[in-house]
């Protein structure tokens, strides 16, 4: 908390109660009460859709929230952590709970180096940069049959037993549900303390004017790499997720579509705090539902609202509720 | 071998007549429009069914006329209204309209591959070396040649072209300078869509038309222009040209990574020129 440029963006000034954390509390334990209290299986396996989408949705969230990237290629990370484990799985000797390890953490170590290119190009281009490399990974596993069985895909080559759980656990839509809601839970809440944090305050001081932090005596560089790489690494987590969920991988979870259906759920849940994106996901796989159900225009829909959301409420779903929130406790807004 | 350079040359030549209205809009207004391969299909689908009455020719005027028209629209109902808010918003706003533009597509033409035949004209081929090389392709060519032409005579030697040149420098100095910048976008921003309309009636004969060819050929003409700087119309002719030759040979000789070399391509431009070929500052 020691830039004064920083301050300026992210100073809390709402008292400081419980009351928001209670609220956490009882969402987090909701979610996790679900399964057992009768709710059907389609909704369960939505549910469980939304949490492995609302993993890199966050992903895409926390990079525009700490860096102001907006990335058009998210999916490269969520489907190449997936690639990885088929790949692995089926080339590899080495056990199905390391190969699940150290998917994501590849993915980790291979952002952080990419970042260092995508941070020669600022703003805009870092977006179109972004697209083109993720679309160019899409493009190689399609054509590369060889090794990745194009279009088709490959099928995930697990064991019955996952650390020490057996497999139909991850494949159950109620017990899958509740897996990947408690990473969602724990990412989201680690990305809140994250912000708090002074590395948190520090990267949004660099957004805001990375010139004046370098001149306060930071090193600008390397925090924007880390965040990059992170977000890099909770996308692949999301990869991880969908990869045991389906047991199956096509390159259209890498494709640009992907990624940008990600960006949209994470703009339109709003990306100034850290459970808006994951908010996002929930309110976009339910509409997609019911307008899959009755319209053939889903795509257009999206971008209508996309357009208005970004026009109207810049921060968001999850940027009107705060400010409703703290608008009925007579706290001014931020 | 000459005709592996010259199907290269058709392919770049498509990508810079899209990516220098790219690099116009960006000059003016310092946005990248997410949209412009939106404008492409739809420049393509506009040019096929007015093609449908009035023949090729016709659906080319067509498609040029009504992808202007959109274009000073996108200006005054999209881009003005936003321009001073975060460019990021803008860029989030184009993506949208993709997306709509792509329905819009879906819905009037359906999602099945549509071929457009070259004109009648144009059908034969022609003797190069000792190969027969269609003449529809060297067309592709010249439309290329021809508007790098007049559109750096018009950047160099037309009063407005002076203005294009000085706001993609600096548009707040220019204005400064008395320029009206407001009265110079809405006809470049139409230069810009009908440059996007241009290439994709051209392209059209060449590629079969289908809701997605939007956003693959948005993706390479996004790597021309960030290779050749953003919103250097010098340095994006120069990618252009040799990215459809990278293409080309990638999907020549190395099929299984031909995606991959444009990418590398300007992965090794940004490491040695992190503004792109032709920037010299930032």
């Amino acid at each position: 908390m020691s830039t004064p440029a920083a301050m300026a963006i992210s100073a809390p000034t709402q008292k400081k109660t419980a009351a928001p954390l209670i609220v956490a509390a009882v969402v987090a334990a909701i979610g996790f009460a679900l399964p057992s209290l009768g709710v059907p299986m389609t909704t369960l396996s939505l549910l469980a859709q939304a949490s492995i989408v609302g993993v890199l949705a966050t992903a895409v969230g926390f990079l525009v929230r700490q860096s102001g990237f907006v990335s058009f290629g998210h999916a490269a990370f969520y489907g190449g952590s997936a690639y990885l484990i088929a790949l692995l799985a089926a080339h590899s000797k080495l056990s199905a709970e390391i190969i699940l390890i150290a998917a994501p953490i590849i993915v980790l170590v291979a952002g952080f180096a990419l970042a260092f290119i995508m941070l020669r190009t600022s703003g805009v281009a870092y977006s179109m940069l972004s697209l083109a490399a993720a679309q160019a990974c899409f493009e190689l596993m399609m054509k590369w049959r060889s090794i990745a069985n194009g279009e088709d895909g490959l099928a995930i080559k697990l064991p019955r037993e996952v650390f020490g759980l057996p497999l139909s656990i991850f494949q159950r839509p109620d017990s899958m549900f509740m897996v990947s809601w408690a990473v969602l839970v724990v990412i989201v809440v680690c990305l809140w303390f994250l912000s708090r944090s002074h590395f948190g305050t520090l990267t949004l001081a660099i957004k805001n004017n990375e010139e004046r932090v370098r001149f306060l005596g930071y090193e600008t560089l390397l925090p924007r790499a880390i965040i990059i790489a992170l977000s890099a690494f909770i996308a692949a987590i999301g990869g991880v997720l969908f990869a045991l969920y389906n047991g199956f991988v096509t390159p259209m979870a890498l494709h640009w579509s992907l990624s940008g259906e990600a960006l949209v759920i994470a703009i339109i849940g709003g990306t100034r705090a850290a459970w808006g994106p994951a908010l996002g996901a929930f309110i976009f796989i339910f509409l997609r539902d019911i307008a899959g159900n009755n319209t053939t225009h889903w795509q257009g829909i999206v971008g209508i609202t996309l357009i208005v959301v970004t026009v109207l409420l810049p921060n968001g779903i999850s940027g009107a509720l705060v400010t409703l929130w703290n608008r009925a406790r007579g706290v001014s807004n931020v | 071998m000459i005709i592996q350079v010259l199907n290269g040359l058709v392919y770049g030549g498509m990508l810079y007549i899209l990516s220098v209205g790219l690099v116009l809009l960006f000059g003016l207004r310092r946005v990248v429009n997410f949209a412009h391969g939106g404008l492409f299909m739809l420049g393509a689908y506009a040019g096929y069914a007015a093609s449908m009455q009035f023949g090729f020719w016709g659906g080319v005027v067509f498609s040029v006329v009504a992808l202007a028209v959109l274009g000073a629209l996108l200006d005054r109902l999209v881009f003005r209204p936003l321009q001073n808010v975060d460019h990021m918003i803008t860029v989030l706003v184009t993506y949208g309209l993709l997306l709509v533009f792509e329905d819009f597509v879906h819905t009037v033409w359906g999602a099945d591959l549509i071929s457009v035949r070259v004109p009648a004209l144009l059908a034969g081929t022609i003797g190069i070396g000792d190969t027969q090389f269609p003449v529809y392709r060297l067309v592709v060519i010249a439309v290329a040649i021809a508007v790098a032409l007049g559109l750096s005579a018009w950047l160099h030697f037309s009063r407005a072209g002076l203005y294009v040149r000085a706001s993609s420098v600096d548009s707040l100095t220019t204005a400064m300078q008395g320029v009206d910048t407001e009265r110079l976008s809405i006809g470049v921003v139409a230069l810009g869509t009908a440059l996007a309309g241009l290439s994709g009636v051209v392209a059209a004969p060449l590629i079969a038309l289908s809701p997605s060819m939007g956003s693959s050929i948005l993706i390479e003409s996004f790597i021309v222009v960030v290779t050749g700087g953003l919103g250097s119309f010098v340095g994006a002719f120069i990618a252009a040209i040799v990215i459809g030759q990278v293409h080309n040979f990638g999907v020549v000789y190395l099929p299984n990574v031909s995606s991959m070399l444009p990418l590398l391509l300007m992965v090794g431009v940004l490491i040695w020129r992190p503004t792109g070929l032709a920037r010299t500052q930032s």
